[in-house]
C-alpha cells in the first residue's frame, strides 16, 4: 500500500485526456441520437398492420438485444467489411455497433410505452376522424414517450458507458487515451482512476438527475 | 465473396474452449457477487449511517463507472497498491464479481424494501432477531419476487463477460480474435461467434420470460 500517488503526469497530459474526452462526448451524441431515434421508428413497427415487417422488426430487436456489443462492433469492423466491401474504421465500426444495439433496447422501451396507453384512447382517435399516423402522432405517442422517460434515460446512460468499448477497435476516446498515458508515463493507477473518476463525476448527476424525473413523473400521475 | 466454414470448424474445438471458459468466469463472477450484493444491500439498508454510507458509495461507483475501466483499473492498476501477481482470471472474477454485486444489491434492496413492514413486526412479537427474521421471513418472500430482475442482470452480466478478451482472458471472443487471425477467416469467425452468443443468451432470455410468466401466474409480481 506504499504507492505515493502522483496526479501531475495526467495533468501534463491534459491534452490527450481532453482529446480523448471530446472523442467519447462525439461518439456518445451520434449513438444516442441514432439509438433513440432509429429506436423509435423500430418500436413503432413492432406494432405496424403488415405481419413481415412486423416480424422482421422483431428479428432486427431480438438478433441486437440478445448478443453482446462487443461482438457486434468487432464484426462490424472485421466481418462487416468483407461481406459488404464497405470499409469500416474504428469511428464507422463502433457507431454502427452501439446505435443498432440502442435502437434495439430503445425499440422495446418505446413499445411498453404505447402498450401501457389503454386501447381506448385509439378507438377516441378513429372515432373522430384521426388515420392511424394521426393517432399515433397526435395521441399515443406524447403520453407514451412522457411515460418512459426515465427509462430512456437509463438507456442513455448505458450508452455513455458503451462508447468505452470502442477503445478495443482503437476509436480515440477518453479510456483509449488513458491507456496511452499509462503506458508512456508508467502510471496506470493514477491514469486509470482518473478515467473513472472522470465518468463518474459526469454521469453520477445524470442518475440523480433520473430519479428526481421518476418521482415527478409519478406524482404526474396521480 | 464467398462463405467458407470448413476453416472454421477445424478449429472449433478452439471456440467450445472459449465458451466454457466464458461460462466458468459469468458462474464465478454469479457465485461471488450474489453473497457480496446481499452483503451490500444489507449494509445499504443498516440504520448504522456509515455502513450504509459506504454501501451506497460503493454500489454507485460501480453502477456509474464503465466496466471496461473497472477491468482494466483491477488489472493494471491494483497490483500496483497490493503487492499480488495480477492474471487475467483474477482480473475478470474481482471486477465482474464487485461489478455485479453492485447491480444484485440494488435488486435485494428493492426486493427487501418490497415486503410490507408488518412482516418485520410480526417475526419481532414473536420474538425472533434481525438475522432470524430477515432469513425465514423476509428473504424466502423477497427472493420470489426478484428472480425476474436477477435473471435479467445474469444475462447481462453474461454479454458483459466479452470485455474480458481485452485483458487476454480466453473466453469465447478472445478464442474468436485467435482463430480470425489464424484462418484469415474473419467474416465467418464473428459470424458464428455471434450465433453462437445469440442461441445462449436467447436461450436464457426466453427461459426468463417462461419462469416470469409462471411466477406471474402464482401471483408474485417482478420488482422493479
Amino acid at each position: 500500500m506504499g504507492h505515493a500517488w502522483d496526479f501531475a503526469t495526467i495533468f501534463q497530459n491534459w491534452f490527450a485526456l481532453w482529446a480523448g474526452l471530446k472523442g467519447t462526448v462525439f461518439i456518445f451524441l451520434i449513438t444516442v441520437f441514432l439509438g433513440l431515434s432509429g429506436g423509435l421508428i423500430v418500436g413503432i413497427l413492432r406494432y405496424a398492420p403488415s405481419r413481415w415487417v412486423n416480424l422482421a422488426a422483431r428479428a432486427f430487436v431480438e438478433v441486437f438485444r440478445n448478443t453482446p456489443v462487443l461482438v457486434q462492433i468487432i464484426w462490424f469492423y472485421y466481418a462487416f467489411p468483407i461481406l459488404t466491401g464497405i470499409e469500416t474504421d474504428p469511428f464507422l465500426a463502433a457507431v454502427l455497433g452501439i446505435s443498432l444495439n440502442t435502437m434495439a433496447f430503445s425499440a422495446e422501451i418505446y413499445r411498453a410505452g404505447i402498450q401501457s396507453i389503454d386501447l381506448g384512447q385509439w378507438d377516441a382517435g378513429k372515432a373522430i376522424g384521426m388515420t392511424y399516423n394521426q393517432t399515433l402522432r397526435r395521441i399515443i405517442l406524447p403520453v407514451a414517450i412522457k411515460q418512459v422517460l426515465p427509462a430512456l434515460t437509463n438507456r442513455g446512460i448505458e450508452v455513455f458507458k458503451m462508447s468505452t468499448l470502442a477503445s478495443v477497435v482503437g476509436y480515440v476516446e477518453t479510456l483509449n487515451q488513458a491507456k496511452l498515458i499509462a503506458d508512456l508515463n508508467f502510471n496506470p493507477i493514477e491514469a486509470y482512476t482518473g478515467v473513472a473518476i472522470i465518468f463518474f463525476v459526469v454521469l453520477y448527476p445524470v442518475v440523480q438527475g433520473t430519479y428526481v424525473l421518476e418521482r415527478i413523473l409519478r406524482r404526474g400521475d396521480q | 465473396m464467398e462463405w467458407n466454414f470448413l476453416a472454421v470448424m477445424r478449429d472449433f474445438d478452439l471456440l467450445m474452449l472459449g465458451l466454457v471458459n466464458t461460462l466458468k468466469i459469468t458462474g464465478l463472477a454469479l457465485f461471488f457477487g450474489i453473497p457480496i450484493g446481499l452483503m451490500l444491500a444489507l449494509s445499504r439498508l443498516s440504520t448504522w449511517r456509515i455502513p450504509s454510507g459506504i454501501a451506497a458509495f460503493i454500489i454507485e461507483i460501480f453502477r456509474t463507472t464503465p466496466p471496461l475501466v473497472q477491468l482494466f483499473w483491477f488489472f493494471f492498476a491494483l497490483p500496483i497498491l497490493v503487492d499480488i501477481r495480477m492474471t487475467p482470471t483474477i482480473a475478470a472474477v474481482v471486477t465482474f464479481s464487485i461489478q455485479s454485486s453492485a447491480f444484485f444489491a440494488e435488486i435485494f434492496r428493492g426486493g427487501i424494501l418490497s415486503i410490507d413492514k408488518g412482516q418485520w413486526e410480526g417475526a419481532k412479537a414473536i420474538g425472533m432477531t434481525y438475522p432470524q427474521s430477515l432469513r425465514r421471513i423476509i428473504l424466502p418472500q423477497a427472493i420470489k419476487r426478484m428472480i425476474p430482475a436477477f435473471m435479467e442482470r445474469s444475462i447481462e452480466l453474461l454479454k458483459t463477460t466479452t470485455l474480458v478478451s481485452t485483458v487476454a482472458y480466453a473466453d469465447l471472443m478472445f478464442q474468436a480474435n485467435e482463430v480470425a487471425q489464424k484462418t484469415f477467416r474473419p467474416l465467418e469467425v464473428y459470424t458464428i461467434v455471434a450465433l453462437i452468443y445469440f442461441v445462449l443468451i436467447f436461450s436464457a432470455s426466453q427461459l426468463s420470460i417462461v419462469i416470469e410468466r409462471h411466477l406471474a401466474k402464482s401471483g408474485e409480481g417482478t420488482v422493479h
